[in-house]
């Protein structure tokens, strides 16, 4: 009989980036243990099913020895012991916090991740025993400069390291070494750049200034959260503000810090926050500033406004949830006393700032499946947010939803052609369909069922990512022609090619046999006929809400290139397409959400081609400031990160 | 008595400023040379500048050129001064004005100065490192950084001195030491604050504002506005990254020169044999996953380091506000400054200005802006755009379409599509180009000077 496998593996590691750990006041805080999921057959590296660390450092030209997990030794004192001067207690940390990021993700979304695929050309063709790439590659010292990134080309995380420099400044080591794969933070944010491709390889494309703005922030949100999910860490700087809770010290801190963190020369996410100012060395809580985003066009300091705005948020669901609290302790007057506050006290505050931050974890990510596959806006992740959250969450006892919107009010971020802000409102409309159209749901739908409970029952992840395959080219030809795929329930159903066409153009799919011209701002761009459809994602997900809720789910993902001719637009490219969210409950497989991004002729194709082609009187790419140097239509995390 | 401004931008046919002035009250008149440069130094190139600087020559007959000035170390600046020597040396201008930053008996500048060649040097070393067949494959990197080094004049076929540790000088170098002699006078050094009468017309006729470059070091250093707020030593830090990285690539390549004692970076540890490498290793050098690796990425960070001392060069330009006093209208040259050029100009303490004045004064009194950098995207401050609001703004700018150079890479376009747009729409469409010449615009109307031109120049008269 084979034994039973750990459920976790615990490895020691650092809570914030270890050029605290050396001031005393953080030095017992420091260090924590992590507690990661058990990998069986763990490879020295570490190897394992989702993630190769490879510790090659191509400046000195050599591989660092790679630490081994499962060694005895190690296994039995939690992991190696943190030094900053020991590469197999990098490799282990890189790992420990990207495993840790994958959880955080895996239990928000309900599936397995997988990494985006290789894109490997051969005579023309996909080379589709190439496309399934198992493993993030990790290299923990891959350049010598104040930078980390996230790779599509390679599917990979690299991470920097550079000497410091030789004046003290602040808590650096003059002269030492600093590496960029110790930072929690740093790691948490690039892992979640991974993710995010994984799941949109789109949003890579520059179609509009939220998009590249979208992947910084999403990133820092989850480092962001991940770091307030850590009870320690908290409990550690609520003792410090001896009694100063009613403001927004504490947390707003920890978010300076970590602006300090993640930051690598740029420190928009720091001030979006707050500041100190330097007359009193307080720090002060930056007041929201609603006409920051419509003004704000560079990446990063348009991403911190969406930063700030969840960080908002979680403050004021802090601040509600722990009225209570600090009335008991202080019998009602709501004052603490000068000194030290009870031990109690702290780890129970503590522990509600721990649970709303991984709370509002869950509802961040998961929104991700709620968001469309193209050209997303930060009004469009809001509406995701929110139906996401109703959809699991029906009752929100602790006023999530209405926290999150009160803060996205206040940095003046809202949703296009969205009358109230309210829960209702924001929600995304189910479709209206008429009889007809619903049968041709029911076809779909009815098309795919087998093949999706197949994946629900399907464990190893190439085997989900083949199947996913699978039915998402299927669903193509049925979606182009059902009365071929599904001969017999196409008769069944009465439905004409023309009644069908109509249900494709509800779900966002556009037929035109012959080329289209539109004409924008100056210019007059020429569309090719028969714009391909394609299906990005069918994706199966099972999950619990925060009060207990299960939901099954598929997630269709349809997108389609309207391309112009040639010498139309210089390769103008629009994509149009929706994200269908779909639930399953007692084997019915129903259409709850459609979320669309038209080809629309009329307002977001213009706006496009205005800021790509620069066409009209409005801002082109790159836009800030008529500045950052070298944005440019697809994006490039080595430069985004570089400056 | 009114003064005219009759500002001359010559065609130096690629990407170059070289701009003549000329203010006249009654019989009196001043001329002001600011720049003399184009980039690629081919023979063309250098033929093309001694016919402007004979022109030059022939457009200060009966009078004399009072000023030339340099205002940064940039071929396409300078490289006119150094090409056509001789012409200038007989020319014999009164006085050369240069930035403090090329004062000789300035400490700040010396070591800034130092800084800058030890940075440049090590560039270049890293540039010929590069090019070693150990790294076959980094030629669009080279490609890059050659650009850059090809605004200092650099082809990459110098020698390099092993004794001194020192390339010959560059040509930008050249042409400051021939402008520190070439006046009748010593030359002038510059720094922000400092308002004077423009010599050679009687007091309070034209005034000269110098707004920069910035004397706080840290502004030096800003490429990008309003990010980051601890650049102490930029220059320093990034002339320390060159050297690591220099000493990385030549262990790697084997070249002479590095020090035995080197000491590891970053580890201390030495490496040991195990058997826990192969997966490792299997992985890496796995055939299939040959795409994933990474032994040229760190590269990059060579094209970064150029792309800085870029933007450090441009930040470090000279740059001159002229205020025909009666009217008030001003002049702006904004030479190439960047984004932290002009922003230090809000923090200058004025000399001999009442306490509300300001830079805004100057922006919102400019009936003549050249514009920064070529029309680049990051040497227009918004805020000064913004506030150029007077009715008679013109642009004058300095590029040329037919020139790669301002086309090259993603970012570099010249002008910048949305500040091309917005300088538009500031001058209501008064643009004139070096390649395309002067606009079709009802506006031109409106204003009492004319715009003109030839095969040698654009002109265009500021009526006081």
């Amino acid at each position: 009989m084979s034994q039973a496998c750990p459920k976790y593996r615990l490895l020691r590691g650092y809570t914030i980036d270890p050029g605290f750990s050396t001031r005393l006041d953080t030095m017992g805080v420091n260090e924590t243990t992590y507690k990661i999921r058990w990998e069986e057959d763990l490879l020295p590296g570490p190897i394992g099913e989702y993630l190769e660390i490879i510790d090659f450092d191509p400046i000195n030209y050599c591989f660092y020895e790679p630490v081994d997990l499962n060694a005895r030794d190690v296994l039995a004192s939690n992991g190696v012991s943190p030094s900053e001067g020991n590469a197999k207690f990098h490799q282990q940390f890189v790992y420990t916090v990207i495993m840790q990021t994958i959880e955080n993700f895996e239990k928000a979304l309900g599936r397995k991740i997988i990494w985006r695929s290789n894109h490997k050309w051969v005579n023309g063709r996909l080379d589709e025993s190439q496309r399934y790439v198992q493993k993030l590659r990790v290299y923990p010292h891959g350049m010598m400069e104040a930078n980390a990134f996230y790779t599509t080309e390679k599917v990979a995380l690299l991470f920097g390291y550079f000497q410091a420099a030789n004046n003290v400044q602040g808590t650096n080591f003059p002269g030492g070494a600093v590496f960029t794969c110790l930072s929690p933070d740093i790691i948490a944010h690039e892992t979640t750049h991974a993710i995010l491709d994984s799941m949109y390889p789109r949003y890579m494309e520059n179609t509009n200034p939220d998009v590249p703005a979208f992947h910084e922030a999403f990133a820092d949100i989850v480092a962001l959260l991940q770091r307030f999910s850590n009870p320690r860490l908290l409990e550690h700087q609520i003792e410090q503000t001896r009694g100063r809770l009613d403001e927004y010290n504490v947390m707003g801190e920890l978010a300076t810090q970590f602006g300090q963190a993640v930051e690598t020369g740029r420190g928009a996410l720091r001030s979006a926050i707050g500041r100190h100012d330097p007359r009193t060395g307080k720090w002060k809580k930056m007041e929201p500033d609603p006409g920051a985003y419509p003004r704000t066009l560079e990446a990063h300091d348009r991403g911190a406004i969406l930063v700030a705005t969840i960080f908002e948020a979680f403050m004021r669901l802090y601040n509600f949830r722990v009225q209570d609290l600090i009335r008991i302790a202080t019998q009602g007057s709501g004052i603490l006393p000068q000194g030290s506050i009870h031990p109690d006290l702290v780890r129970r505050l503590a522990a509600e700032a721990s649970d709303i931050a991984s709370h509002l974890l869950s509802i961040c990510i998961r929104a991700l499946d709620y968001c469309p596959p193209v050209d997303i806006s930060f009004g469009d992740y809001l509406q995701a947010l929110i139906t996401a959250d109703t959809d699991l969450s029906p009752e929100d006892n602790n006023g999530y939803r209405v926290a999150l919107i009160d803060a996205f009010r206040a940095w003046g971020i809202f949703p296009e052609r969205v009358k109230t802000l309210s829960v209702y409102s924001l929600r995304w409309s189910p479709p209206d369909f008429n009889k007809k159209e619903l049968s041709a749901v029911e076809i779909m739908a009815g098309f795919i069922k087998e093949d999706v409970r197949e994946i629900s029952r399907l464990t190893d992840r190439k085997k989900i990512m083949e199947k996913y395959r699978n039915v998402q080219a299927k669903l193509q030809l049925l979606l182009m022609n059902p009365e071929k795929m599904q001969p017999l329930t196409w008769k069944r159903s009465r439905l004409t090619a023309k009644d069908w066409t109509g249900f494709l153009h509800k779900i966002g799919v556009e037929h035109y046999s012959q080329p289209i011209r539109v004409k924008t701002g100056d210019t007059e761009l020429e569309f090719s006929a028969n714009p391909p459809l394609e299906v990005h994602n069918v994706k199966h997900a099972f999950r619990i809400g925060r009060e207990e809720r299960q939901l099954e789910q598929v997630i269709i993902s349809l997108t389609q290139t309207h391309r112009t001719v040639k010498n139309s637009g210089a390769g103008f490219r629009f994509r149009s397409g929706c994200t269908m969210v779909l639930n399953i409950a007692n084997d019915e497989m129903k259409l709850e959400y459609i979320v669309l991004k038209r080809f629309d002729r009329d307002r977001r194709l213009p706006r496009q081609a205005e800021y790509q082609l620069g066409t009209g009187a409005g801002l082109t790419v790159p836009v800030s400031a008529y500045a950052d140097s070298r944005d440019s239509l697809q994006l490039s995390f080595q430069q985004l990160h570089s400056h | 008595m009114p003064v005219t401004a009759n500002i001359k931008m010559y065609r130096v046919g690629e990407l170059g400023d070289c701009f003549l002035l000329c203010f006249s009250q009654q019989n009196q008149r001043t001329h002001v040379l600011i720049d003399c440069g184009s980039y690629w130094n081919k023979k063309s190139s250098v033929d093309r500048m001694k016919i402007i600087a004979e022109d030059i020559a022939k457009q200060v007959k009966g009078y004399q050129l009072d000023v030339v000035v340099g205002t940064h170390q940039h071929n396409d600046h300078l490289s006119g001064y150094v090409h056509a020597e001789a012409v200038f040396k007989k020319i014999k201008p009164r006085q050369v004005w240069l930035s403090w930053l090329d004062d000789p008996d300035n400490k700040t500048a010396r070591k800034i100065g130092k800084d800058f060649n030890n940075y440049l040097t090590r560039l270049r070393l890293i540039q010929k490192e590069l090019k070693s067949s150990f790294y076959a494959g980094t030629e669009k990197i080279q490609q890059n950084i050659q650009h850059l080094l090809g605004f200092y004049g650099i082809t990459g076929a110098e020698r390099f001195n092993a004794r001194t540790e020192k390339f010959p000088a560059d040509l930008p170098a050249r042409a400051t030491g021939i402008l520190k002699t070439l006046g009748k006078n010593k030359p002038k050094y510059l720094s922000p604050g400092e308002v004077f009468d423009l010599p050679g017309l009687g007091k309070e006729t034209v005034k000269v504002y110098v707004l920069g470059p910035p004397r706080e070091e840290e502004f030096l250093y800003k490429k990008e506005p309003g990010k980051g707020e601890t650049f102490d030593h930029k220059l320093s830090l990034h002339a320390a990254q060159a050297e690591k990285m220099l000493t990385a690539l030549k262990k790697a390549t084997g070249s002479a020169g590095v020090r035995k004692a080197e000491e590891p970076f970053p580890f201390d540890e030495p490496y040991r044999e195990s058997a826990n490498f192969k997966p490792v290793e299997d992985a890496y050098y796995d055939k299939k996953n040959e795409w994933r690796q990474i032994e040229l990425d760190w590269l990059n960070q060579a094209e970064e380091l150029a792309l800085w001392l870029d933007g450090f060069t441009n930040n470090s330009s000279l740059v001159l506000a002229f205020e025909l006093v009666e009217t008030g209208k001003v002049l702006l040259f904004a030479a190439d400054a960047q984004a932290g050029n002009w922003r230090s100009w809000k923090e200058i303490k004025w000399k001999k200005k009442p306490a509300g004045f300001s830079w805004l004064n100057l922006m919102n009194n400019t009936v003549l802006y050249k514009a920064g950098h070529h029309g680049s995207h990051n040497s227009t401050l918004v805020e000064g755009l913004e506030n150029m609001t007077h009715e008679e703004l013109v642009v004058m700018i300095p590029v040329e379409k037919s020139d790669p150079m301002v086309n090259y890479g993603k970012g570099w376009k010249m002008p910048a599509v949305n500040l091309y747009k917005e300088l538009k729409k500031s001058s209501r469409n008064r643009i004139i180009r070096m390649d395309e010449g002067i606009s079709k615009a009802k506006a031109w109307n409106d204003l009492a000077g004319k715009a003109g031109g030839n095969s040698l120049y654009w002109e265009y008269d500021v009526k006081g």
